[in-house]
């Protein structure tokens, strides 16, 4: 499924208001340990996390991830979103917790296969 | 804990817990050792001996067997999933000292967080209480005292609100300028 379309149907925030989100989606990663998930991402994820400060950003340009979407309702820091619109990084957010969010994604055919 | 601010606070609750009348923060950032290390120093009334060892267990934490809360254990979870260390000196009736140790660019070094809100909420929750604030980085230091703090301010007790902001604004503005690491350097891989 498209970013956009998971945004929609989730009712998430686009904070990277910039950036486009046609990218089709097929799996995720939920953490907020960064060293982890830079060994355990895969390119094309869609990351599920609670950090919001700029090395976020780093990380998916890193690892090629499709996007951020941040949980429980935290905003990212300003400079966070400024670095995500430049490296191209859309960054969503949500306001359900991690657990409920990826129990929708699931729902919608995203998964965690690696 | 998301911040380091976050850990700070915690830790200089069970400073005052434990009855301290003056706590000394000091965070020192050594760049060419790649190294943060965050000290707190009371003078409450210590950890025993016996319990000394135990400070960093999560299991010994009832209210029944000692004061002091997770703040430690996770505190020391915090320092060595980053390459650092946790250690923790104490005398009966003379005082704490807790020392963790951070990589200072270790990609899941927590953030520093907002430290002119923590000593702020710090200051003003414990009018009685002498804070002293120290933050180095390589040579450039930043320092807060509310000892000196009370001789300006005379009458004004530390509690009052035009304090809080000062102390919050004060400690961001300095922070900025001595080039404090709010996180750790990794966007350096991007350029």
């Amino acid at each position: 499924m498209k970013l956009k379309d998971l945004a929609e149907r989730l009712g998430w925030e686009l904070k990277t208001r910039s950036l486009t989100v046609e990218a089709e989606v097929k799996t995720g990663y939920a953490s907020d340990l960064l060293s982890d998930v830079l060994a355990n991402s895969i390119e094309g994820d869609l990351w599920v996390t609670r950090q919001t400060h700029l090395n976020i950003v780093a990380i998916a340009v890193m690892r090629d991830l499709s996007g951020i979407l941040i949980a429980s309702g935290a905003e990212p820091d300003p400079d966070t979103l400024e670095k995500a619109a430049e490296k191209m990084v859309p960054i969503f957010r949500t306001t359900l917790p991690t657990f409920e969010v990826v129990g929708l994604l699931y729902q919608l055919g995203i998964t965690g296969k690696r | 804990m998301l911040e380091l601010s976050m850990h700070i606070l915690d830790i200089v609750q069970n400073s005052l817990a434990a009855g301290s009348t003056r706590v000394e923060i000091r965070i020192r950032e050594d760049l060419p050792q790649d190294l943060l290390v965050i000290e707190v120093q009371d003078n409450g009334r210590g950890i025993s001996d016996a319990m000394l060892p135990k400070v960093t267990d999560p299991f010994v934490t009832s209210r029944t067997t000692r004061e002091v809360g997770l703040g430690l254990p996770l505190l020391k979870e915090a320092a060595e999933r980053c390459g650092g260390c946790l250690e923790v000196y104490s005398e009966e009736n003379r005082g704490t000292r807790v020392v963790a140790r951070f990589r200072l660019d270790h990609f899941d070094r927590a953030p520093l967080g907002d430290m002119g809100e923590t000593m702020g909420i710090l200051i003003a929750g414990n009018p009685g209480v002498d804070f002293l604030y120290e933050h180095r980085v390589d040579a450039r230091i930043y320092l807060l005292e509310t000892e000196k703090m009370r001789q300006i301010l005379g009458s004004i007790g530390l509690d009052d609100p035009s304090v809080l902001d000062f102390v919050r604004q004060d400690i961001q503005m300095g922070l900025k300028k001595i080039g404090a690491a709010t996180f750790p350097k990794i966007m350096e891989v991007l350029r």
